[in-house]
């Protein structure tokens, strides 16, 4: 019988002993949990805040109980794993237990960075991640006291909280230390019109302002201090400028790790026997074929199921990250597709934008390097589709269901052509 | 489980639309309200390198792909496979509205529907399925483009009409402008 350990259980720790599960109904799986609830998806926690789902959906797997008796797992409840000895496949436990196993899967997902500077951690400065997180926020939402916010880090994660505050009626700030908003995931022309439509809907912006540190207002508000100096004043104020991968255990491993753990495609570690996935990992992109970390639910899902098979001897592989990023809020839109960073000047580019979209979209060296689209929810997975294939194919090109879809929706030609063209019949 | 799949025809479709007002019916789209019919079809040229003219043809809805990419990308659960007929199903109680689905789906089924901020798609008429008849969509086609058979139907001529073998298929051959 394999004896296998997970550590940590959100998405892809889930996926990992359901996948191991099924490929194996005799394994025995132990799964170390650093809390006492069931896995969760992060990106739901500003969802359950603003109301649009009970605090049980945030469990899409079901309650801890529920799952544990499902799959047939032993669980370690609030019980984090402290080091690991590839050597021995062994984890240690706080008490000094060491235990030894056929495997082990490292799936201990990402936690919000917030700096230690002074006042991080004064009342009405919160972060938002994990379920308590949201449960703090929903609280302190619902006392009706906060009638202004400043939110640092216009992040993925930082538009959600902001959409929050704003939905009730909340006047809020969106500060960040970059020089337009999502900096790292779209083109300065796609911000520029992000910004505007944000300001449109009474959102106050101030780009390239690091933060320096927060201090306490006599009155109890929070003023949230700049390096350049400027003070922004509100009665509570939410970091959001990113994640970090929870790998600090594993510092004296010896595994090999850049910001997450670094996986090949069946998503093993550079110890034998030891597999990561989620949010902790960098498996590869497709676009650079590099190791990368795109923390994506999907990707976790994808990525532990792979990883739970192989630690009972079932060959998978993972097929690869590529750079996605959905932002939706306040009934607005945009994607970005591709890597912003892999743009040079010499490579060509498209701009479209009427009265319902906006596209802009690079290519070189013969591929598409990145595309943003505003307003386009409906046909993301469309263009999704055709990006991803142009790396499997440099000429991939978009058949009749996929030009008569995306004709119908409103797409310029000029886009279709750009992105791929037209193909009509097959061989 | 026994498996069902659509099958289609391009060569018997003439983009009637017959299948779509099927559909609003029995799921009781509002499209005056602005909601989006689950299947669509669709009567379009394309210029082809030649000079000649591709005349489309088509009908589309999910797919119901074998290993539907929505499910997993779904953050709350809400997508799963029926196990009576394998369609990918819904129930969108706790759908948050957040378009993944939409961004998982390489044909564009799941619709946003802005009246209640949920996605919505098309389950294959599953419970009509389940009682022995029918999709509505397949009812209403009067040319027999569009059909609904169990998967161990799906043989010799016909089987490369299935949706979920189209899907699969790559190499495709005339260059359009």
């Amino acid at each position: 019988m394999k004896k296998l350990a997970i550590i940590g259980f959100g998405g892809a720790g889930y996926c990992a002993a359901a996948a191991a599960r099924e490929c194996d109904p005799d394994a025995h799986i132990d799964v170390y949990t650093d809390t006492d609830i069931g896995p969760y998806n992060p990106m739901l926690t500003t969802y359950y805040v603003k109301g649009a789902i009970d605090y049980d959906a945030l469990f899409p797997f079901g309650s801890l109980e529920e799952i544990q008796k499902k799959l047939k797992l032993q669980v370690y409840r609030d019980t984090p794993v402290t080091g690991l000895i590839p050597a021995e496949k062994a984890v240690c436990l706080a008490d000094g237990t060491k235990r030894a196993y056929d495997s082990i899967l490292v799936s201990t997902g990402a936690s919000a960075f917030v700096p230690k500077i002074p006042g991080w951690d004064l009342p009405g400065v919160f972060k938002m991640r994990t379920a308590a997180d949201a449960v703090h926020l929903k609280k302190m939402l619902e006392e009706g006291k906060i009638r202004s916010g400043l939110v640092v880090g216009a992040s993925w994660v930082g538009i959600k909280v902001l959409e929050d505050l704003v939905e009730r009626g909340i006047d809020c700030t969106l500060i960040d230390g970059a020089d337009w908003s999502f900096s790292i995931a779209v083109f300065r022309e796609t911000a520029d019109r992000i910004q505007r439509d944000l300001e449109k809907k009474g959102i106050k912006l101030a780009f390239g302002q690091m933060l320096s540190h927060i201090e306490q207002e006599p009155d109890g508000r929070l003023t949230a201090v700049m390096k350049n100096g400027n003070r922004f004043t509100a009665d509570t104020v939410a970091i959001c400028i990113g994640i970090r991968p929870n790998v600090g255990f594993l510092k004296d491993s010896g595994i090999a790790m850049n910001r997450g753990v670094l996986v090949d495609e069946h998503m093993r570690t550079s110890a034998e026997g030891i597999y990561a996935a989620g949010d902790c990992c960098e498996a590869y992109d497709i676009q650079s074929g590099e190791q990368k970390n795109i923390g994506v639910w999907l990707n976790a899902r994808k990525q532990g199921a792979v990883a739970g098979a192989n630690m009972v001897g079932v060959k998978r592989e993972f097929g690869g990250n590529a750079l996605l990023n959905l932002a939706h809020y306040l009934d607005y839109d945009f994607i970005s597709i591709g890597d912003v960073t892999s743009c040079r000047e010499e490579d060509e580019v498209y701009e479209y934008e009427d009265e319902r979209y906006y596209f802009r979209a690079v290519r070189g060296g013969g591929r598409i390097k990145c595309i943003n689209m505003i307003g386009t929810a409906d046909s993301n997975g469309i263009v999704k589709s055709i990006f991803i294939k142009s790396f499997e194919n440099s000429a991939a090109e978009l058949d009749v269901s996929a030009v008569c879809y995306l004709r119908a929706n409103g797409f310029p030609e000029s886009f279709i052509e750009f992105i791929g063209g037209k193909i009509v019949d097959r061989a | 489980m026994m498996k069902y799949v659509f099958t289609f025809d391009p060569n018997r479709c003439s983009a009637c639309s017959s299948c779509m007002i099927a559909c609003t019916d029995q799921n009781d789209i509002d499209l005056a309200a602005g909601e989006k019919c689950y299947r669509k079809t669709y009567d379009t040229e394309i210029p082809l390198d030649d000079g000649k003219v591709y005349c489309a043809y088509l009908s589309t809805a999910c797919m119901h792909c074998d290993d539907a990419p929505c499910i997993a990308a779904c953050p709350v659960g809400c997508i799963s496979k029926d196990p009576d007929t394998g369609f990918t199903i819904y129930d969108n109680t706790n759908c948050i509205g957040c378009k993944s689905c939409a961004m998982a789906c390489p044909f564009g089924a799941p619709r946003y529907r802005k009246e209640d901020g949920k996605m919505v798609k098309c389950d294959g008429c599953y419970m009509r399925v389940k009682n022995g008849m029918k999709p509505a969509c397949v009812r209403a086609c009067s040319f027999g483009a569009l059909d609904c058979v169990p998967e161990d139907q799906v043989t010799g001529a016909y089987s490369d009409k299935a949706c979920n073998v189209l899907i699969n298929q790559a190499g495709l051959r005339r260059k359009a402008h």
